[in-house]
């Protein structure tokens, strides 16, 4: 773990800045909020320095995601059968994390579209979406050596509102009855109603998203549905980056400190509700 | 044995239409010959009434509107419930809106409650502020300058010029929030950028797929009680004592969960069968 | 090369370091950028946006017309239906009365028309189709197949019958009665001993009749089998702690995802 000097030069370096401008008054600094500042610092630190580890040639284990695995032989299914893929990436704007990580899954998808000479159809919801979708599409098909494949067209803009735009998505999939069906982003209540249409047309489904309230239904509808964390590490597993496996592996090591937390304020809150200690971890830990 | 068994293997085959005509029965029946089945209140939906009760007289609220027609059956009925409570209280309501959907939906909400039941009067016992473009960014700036994003209310008149918006600046000045909401923008924001770092005590009701993601900050006690979907609107009514579509809508909501849980044991007896024939064979 | 890689990054960063570090700045300036412009920047962008959205609406469907493509009578009332909005909104009130602005919200006016009697049924439709696709799903789904499936559907039957009112009309002592009878029915399935059996769904009536009787057979006593109590448990307990945990492997993701965007290490949104 020590072996990255670099990291851990500059790393020392910030701390030591942090210390002087800390000892000097902090001036502009919001105190309230310094732990919070602190774990922003410490988590970026981790999710850096596992990205330098994996570029450096670290190897770095990731469990098999079945819904990640499906997506080629999704493509390919479409493929066989002479059908498109409909890819929706959520209904929500690129201000959301999922609707990038979506546009995100959609640029490896594009390249096994164009790989396949499958036809891929991407209908969206917000303008600025479009646009990202596009540029995504359209380098992907670049860099496959098929940018002959790309049509602007296929990227295309239906309705902002939500079930004005379910129903246009349902009545593509019930015309054009795609082979596949691809849900990868921020979804609210049509998420049924888009998987049980396309569920009745008999396309493979494959869907993501970190809608917490929507996994459900898309895993009661859909063939492969990727819950949560697996849908952001979507993007490190399709493409295998290092520097990606190494923010996944970053995250992961994120959260064994946020539950080695969680048990330890456990522990103090329990030590001073009995009085043998004086100092509440909660007034701490309470965001300001 | 067996003709029964595969007259339930054929029926369990059946085409998903015949699913929807039975579940459409379901909702409608009731809706025409209601059962009258008593309504009882949870501690989530006590907690509400008790914090509106709870409220000293005169209080200002701030009352959100973030839904629109295809979530009406399961919130307005609450949003209007609350607005009984408020008024019956005395508060004084302040109306926003962050969905551009929720300002008609305000607007018929206060036409049927305050000018038709209560008879009250514009700018003096309630105001309308209206939609305003920004999602969470209107939740901020009204947390930090009400008058910077509100110049006018919702019909045009200059907010200075509305009585009971004296010395109302900033979220702060209110003494409760309450958002009626399906969805984002809604619950989650005002929680994380109003009411957590004002202190400003909250309430909600929202949709009943979105109390599991609610249900953390109710727990937590950043959320005074919730109304879930239309069973929570209906027992709110039923500890208001004023019945309305919450109530009405209840028993076809019943009927049609008790027809789907069948189908489920249905389904399961079918895959049983099934499963057993497989072994057999 | 500058222009399509380099800037964007540059900006993304930039941006996003201000608006991320911003907030523990104690400066009214930065304050101001972090909690109303910067989120302000992003609608006002958005709105523009929206030309290009509506503008390639416009372009596909007329193509579709023009061209007499498979559907294109679809494509009339997209058109339509477009078209009607932006007279209702900008050019007819309807309602002279009215000023413009307010008239979107205003009785008497087109807009209000349009939103009432068209938007309205149309948007409520679409959500109640909901209803017949919960009921189709959950028949299909639905399978005991393994432990975890069958504790989703029994969570699912519990929470679906005790949330509403016909749940807190079914009396404990039914459902206590219900379970002595499924026992018996697993019972006989995995011993196959028709004493056994006997014995089992005899004893277990008898208990629970002598119980019920000593009591006075309340509703909601005890509480154990009362379905309203039950799904408030299973709503308030396994559920949130479920919820909870869902929720931070979320916000890591949405963090880690975040960082990689602000560091530049992910640039798929340029299209690399």
């Amino acid at each position: 773990m020590l072996k990255d000097k670099e990291f851990w030069l500059v790393a020392g370096g910030i701390s030591l800045a942090f210390i002087i401008y800390w000892i000097a008054g902090h001036p502009l600094l919001n105190e309230e909020r310094i732990v919070m500042l602190l774990v922003v610092v410490v988590m970026s630190a981790n999710l850096i320095y596992y990205t330098r580890f994996a570029k450096k040639g670290g190897e770095i284990f990731l469990r098999a995601i079945p819904g990640l695995k499906a997506v080629e032989e999704a493509v390919g299914r479409s493929t066989e059968m002479g059908k498109s893929v409909l890819y929706v990436p959520g209904i929500m704007d690129m201000d959301q994390v999922e609707t990038v990580a979506g546009v995100i899954i959609l640029g490896h998808v594009s390249k096994m579209t164009s790989r396949y000479e499958t036809n891929l159809n991407v209908p969206v919801s917000r303008s600025i979406v479009m646009k990202a979708a596009r540029e995504t599409v359209r380098e992907a098909y670049t860099m496959e050596g098929r940018p002959d494949l790309f049509q602007d067209d296929m990227v295309h803009y239906l309705t902002d509102d939500q079930f004005a735009y379910a129903a246009g998505v349902n009545g593509i999939m019930v015309r054009e009855k795609p082979a596949a069906c691809l849900y990868m982003g921020k979804f609210y209540a049509e998420s049924l109603i888009l998987a049980e249409t396309g569920n009745s047309i008999g396309a493979i489904q494959i869907a993501g998203t970190a809608s917490q309230s929507q996994i459900p239904f898309f895993v009661t509808a859909c063939d492969y549905t990727l819950i949560g964390e697996e849908f952001f590490a979507a993007s490190a597993y399709l493409s295998q980056s290092p520097e990606l496996m190494g923010g996944l592996k970053g995250q992961d090591m994120m959260k064994a400190g946020v539950t080695a937390t969680i048990i330890l304020s456990l522990l103090m809150r329990m030590l001073f509700d009995l009085g043998l200690i004086e100092w509440n971890i909660i007034s701490i830990l309470t965001v300001q | 044995m067996d003709k029964l068994f595969d007259l339930i293997l054929k029926a369990g085959t059946v085409d998903r239409r015949w699913i929807f005509l039975v579940i459409g029965l379901a909702v409608l029946l009731p809706l025409f010959y209601p059962l009258g089945l008593p309504i009882r209140a949870t501690i989530a939906t006590q907690k509400v009434y008790d914090s509106v009760e709870a409220l000293q007289d005169n209080s200002k609220v701030l009352v959100s509107f973030e839904y629109g027609p295809s979530t009406k059956p399961e919130i307005h009925p609450m949003a209007i419930g609350l607005l009984k409570h408020l008024f019956t209280n005395g508060h004084k309501v302040y109306v926003t809106c962050l969905w551009p959907d929720g300002q008609f939906m305000a607007e018929e909400a206060l036409t049927e409650v305050a000018e038709k039941e209560f008879n009250l009067s514009y700018g003096e016992d309630y105001v309308l502020l209206g939609f305003r473009p920004g999602n969470e960014a209107v939740v901020k700036g009204m947390v930090s300058n009400i008058r910077k994003l509100y110049t006018t209310d919702a019909r045009g008149t200059l907010v200075n010029n509305i009585p009971m918006m004296k010395n109302i600046n900033k979220v702060a000045d209110f003494d409760f929030i309450f958002s009626a909401s399906a969805g984002y923008p809604g619950t989650v924001e005002w929680v994380q950028y109003a009411s957590d770092p004002t202190g400003v005590p909250m309430s909600t009701g929202t949709t009943s797929i979105q109390v599991n993601d609610i249900m953390p900050m109710v727990n937590s006690g950043q959320v005074q009680g919730i109304l879930a979907g239309m069973p929570g609107a209906a027992e709110y009514e039923a500890l208001l004592g004023s019945p309305g579509i919450g109530t009405s809508g209840m028993d076809a909501q019943s009927i049609a969960h008790l027809v789907i849980v069948l189908f489920i044991v249905f389904g399961n007896i079918t895959y049983f069968i099934e499963v057993q024939r497989s072994k057999k064979y | 090369m500058l222009w399509k890689r380099q800037i964007p990054i540059l900006i993304a960063t930039v941006v996003g370091l201000s608006t991320l570090f911003g907030w523990f700045i104690d400066h009214p300036t930065i304050e101001s950028f972090v909690n109303d412009d910067a989120t302000q920047w992003y609608d006002i962008l958005a709105s523009f946006a929206i030309f290009l959205g509506a503008l390639n609406l416009m372009k596909l469907q007329g193509k579709k017309i023009f061209k007499q493509q498979s559907g294109w009578q679809y494509s009339i009332f997209a058109i339509g239906g477009f078209f009607f909005a932006i007279i209702a909104g900008f050019f007819y009130k309807g309602n002279d009365a009215v000023e413009w602005g307010i008239h979107v919200t205003s009785k008497g006016t087109l807009f209000k028309w349009m939103f009432e009697y068209m938007f309205t049924p149309l948007s409520a439709t679409m959500f109640a189709l909901l209803a017949f696709f919960v009921a189709s799903a959950s028949y299909r789904a639905f399978r005991v197949r393994n432990l975890e499936a069958t504790l989703l559907l029994v969570s699912g039957i519990i929470i679906m019958v005790g949330r509403v009112p016909l749940g807190s009309s079914i009396s404990s002592w039914f459902i206590m009665y219900l379970l002595i009878l499924i026992a018996s029915l697993v019972v006989n399935v995995k011993l196959k001993d028709k004493k056994i059996t006997f014995g089992v769904l005899l004893g277990g009536v008898l208990i629970v009749t002598i119980w019920g009787s000593l009591l006075g057979w309340p509703i909601d006593r005890p509480n154990l089998f009362y379905l309203p109590i039950l799904q408030d448990w299973i709503y308030n307990n396994p559920n949130v702690a479920g919820a909870r945990a869902i929720m931070i492997g979320i916000g890591l993701g949405i963090f880690a995802t975040s960082i990689r965007y602000i560091l530049g290490l992910e640039k798929s949104y340029i299209g690399e």
